[in-house]
């Protein structure tokens, strides 16, 4: 059914907006935000079980893989307050994570026995990366301090987790309602599809940039402690899970083969990669697969904005693109 | 309907003398936009949204002054162009073209000062790097009548204060075209000056900001705002907003990391109304709200939002949507839609 659907909206031209967004919604942000409350939750609640490293491990390992089902998704619930932040502060340039958890440490702070004052530590100082932190950071007894910043932590995370489902409840009619009067969000249809494209594009921008561009550095000068989730061994599995993410998102929005083609070239490079924490950028073998990935990644931005921006009518900011 | 009345009132206004901004059909706004063949056009736009005069420009505009009597309006091109047109606004005609002299060009604002007979434009002195200010003379039909120093490098938005005082945001940049020179040097600042005395009083900022360029102005009575833009990392928390009065230490306007990172170091647009002040953060599709006092007060999202204005109520923005917003104690809500991207600024036409 909704393959036909696909179908009969490529023959007409532009695109009627709005049956990529209720799709997009139903079958791809809904369930992608599902699962990253239910996998937090159950972080929680193996952090609750048992908050040494090992115990947790898997579980922080499960809620990782979900969050990169929804990262992309930086507009509207994810904004709000600040959320997608305090869930997965990267790239940290100033190195304020790890320097947040230390903090916390050192103080032996109490502020992690109140759930309402602990929601307002710093960003830098909560969620995925924090948790990292204390998970594959100095080891711990279950009596100490960081075991306790374990819990608070997953319990937090599971909190914002549950907060994000509410949110995109709400937030789900705004993109359905886009157009109809009093919406501010989106005052037309297609400023609706427009916004998950910009995800689409800024999604594929980042991991192009951030995800593989932050650990190559330069040539002379490669950077892999700047890999994204180095300390739990998950870059490469980031980019191959993002790139999962994002290709599911396009395929709601249009029908795009050449970006569907695009995005299974990518994937299958990023999966043969064998460098799970992008160590091998200070390797000229190892650093060229990296670059011929991010040349895969732009031949996706090219295939997604002939064949799904051109459709779909939407092109970038006009106000956002120089400044002035 | 509006568009039809306006026309009516325009014939009438050909064969009368001029009766202040009224005979415009009352705009509230004045804006650029981009217009979807590419094209480039001022609009004013009525207190509903809807546009009530329509006027082409040569290339890319960016702010306008409004005369603070008359239905004229001066229309800046975009840095660093050197056009500037102004503009009849209830014949919706150009009346002069002002071309910055031979080796300056504009930086896209502008302000009257003694009644209207002057108007003041923020330039560059493209072989010295020195920003100036370029004085006109309407009554000699917009004559160049001479310059003044701005008081620092890259002068941007200027307004008028009580007094005829001019305030200039020195935003610090040495630009060659629209590339950046000097960002490891720069030293932005905001300068007081009167046409006939020069600049006299000149606000830096503390020395490890000095990546912060103070770009755009409102004013409240003798409160200046002024909005900023970093030239560093975007996790760098440093403020946005600052807000000043004459002979007092600046206020810097703080907000938490998240929504810091969330502007992406950069606002391009500043309002006051109703005792709040507004910054627009395209980057970030995100407007931040303060009280005069500069305490935080709440964000709003809109994609690519820039444009923000004193409105009836609260505050109007514009977007590159082509959308106008109104924002006010009940938040975000609709205006109007059209199919262009309004650029950077709107501009509130005295009532």
């Amino acid at each position: 059914m909704r393959g036909l659907v696909l179908t009969l909206a490529v023959t007409l031209a532009p695109l009627a907006g709005h049956a990529g967004v209720e799709q997009a919604v139903d079958d791809h942000i809904l369930p992608a935000v599902a699962a990253f409350q239910a996998d937090t939750t159950a972080l929680r609640s193996a952090a609750e079980a048992d908050c040494t490293q090992e115990a947790v491990r898997p579980a922080y390992q499960s809620a990782f893989d979900a969050w990169m089902g929804v990262a992309h998704l930086q507009f509207g619930p994810l904004e709000e307050t600040g959320r997608g932040l305090s869930i997965a502060f990267w790239p940290d340039a100033r190195g304020m994570v790890p320097k947040a958890v230390a903090g916390l440490v050192a103080e032996a702070d109490p502020v992690i026995d109140d759930a309402d004052a602990f929601a307002q530590v710093s960003v830098a100082g909560r969620g995925l990366f924090a948790i990292e932190a204390v998970l594959y950071g100095e080891s711990y007894d279950a009596d100490d301090y960081a075991c306790r910043l374990a819990v608070a932590l997953s319990r937090d995370l599971a909190r914002t987790g549950h907060a994000l489902a509410e949110a995109w409840d709400a937030y789900a009619e705004i993109l359905r309602t886009a157009g109809e009067p009093g919406n501010a969000a989106y005052m037309s249809e297609a400023e609706a599809t427009r916004e998950l494209y910009t995800a689409l594009m800024t999604g594929l921008e980042f991991t192009k940039d951030q995800r593989l561009g932050r650990p190559m550095g330069t040539f002379e000068r490669p950077r892999p402690t700047r890999a994204e989730a180095w300390r739990s061994g998950r870059s490469q599995r980031n980019v191959v899970l993002s790139l999962e993410a994002l290709r599911g998102l396009a395929a709601e929005l249009a029908e795009a083969p050449e970006t569907d083609a695009a995005f299974a070239r990518a994937i299958a490079t990023a999966e043969a990669l064998d460098d799970p924490v992008f160590a091998g950028v200070a390797d000229p073998a190892a650093r060229f697969r990296l670059e011929a990935l991010q040349q895969e990644i732009a031949s996706i931005q090219t295939a997604t904005a002939t064949e799904i921006g051109a459709a779909l009518g939407v092109s970038q900011g006009f106000n956002s693109q120089d400044g002035d | 309907m509006r568009r039809r009345s306006f026309m009516g009132a325009l014939c009438a206004a050909g064969s009368l003398p001029a009766f202040g901004w009224a005979a415009a059909g009352s705009p509230a706004w004045l804006a650029a936009a981009r217009e979807p063949d590419g094209a480039y056009a001022l609009f004013g736009i009525a207190r509903d949204g809807s546009d009530l005069f329509r006027i082409p420009l040569p290339d890319r505009g960016h702010a306008a002054a409004a005369h603070p009597t008359a239905p004229e309006a001066v229309a800046f091109a975009r840095r660093p162009g050197t056009f500037a047109l102004v503009i009849d606004c209830s014949l919706g005609t150009v009346l002069h073209r002002l071309d910055a002299p031979e080796g300056r060009h504009f930086y896209g604002h502008g302000t009257f000062v003694e009644g209207g007979r002057v108007l003041v434009t923020t330039e560059n002195d493209i072989a010295t790097g020195e920003g100036r200010l370029g004085l006109w003379s309407r009554d000699e039909g917009y004559r160049r009548i001479g310059e003044i120093a701005s008081g620092g490098v890259g002068p941007h938005d200027i307004l008028t204060l009580p007094g005829d005082v001019l305030v200039i945001a020195n935003g610090g940049i040495l630009t060659d075209g629209r590339e950046k020179l000097n960002l490891d040097t720069m030293r932005p600042n905001l300068s007081y000056a009167t046409v006939a005395g020069g600049v006299d009083e000149t606000v830096e900022l503390a020395a490890d900001l000095n990546r912060l360029s103070i770009r755009h102005l409102a004013h409240q009575d003798e409160t200046v705002a002024f909005a900023m833009q970093w030239e560093g990392e975007e996790t760098d928390p440093v403020p946005l907003l600052g807000l000043h009065r004459r002979g007092e230490a600046p206020m810097l306007a703080r907000v938490g990391l998240a929504e810091h990172m969330l502007m992406k170091g950069y606002a391009g647009s500043v309002a006051i109304a109703d005792g709040l002040v507004a910054i627009t953060s395209p980057r970030g599709g995100r407007v931040h709200r303060f009280g005069l006092d500069g305490v935080f007060l709440d964000a709003h999202d809109r994609a690519d939002v820039c444009g923000v204005a004193p409105g009836d109520r609260g505050m109007v923005l514009s977007d590159g949507l082509g959308g106008l917003l109104t924002l006010d104690a009940s938040g975000l809500a609709p205006l109007s839609k059209a199919d262009r991207a309004w650029d950077n600024h709107m501009v509130r036409v005295p009532v």
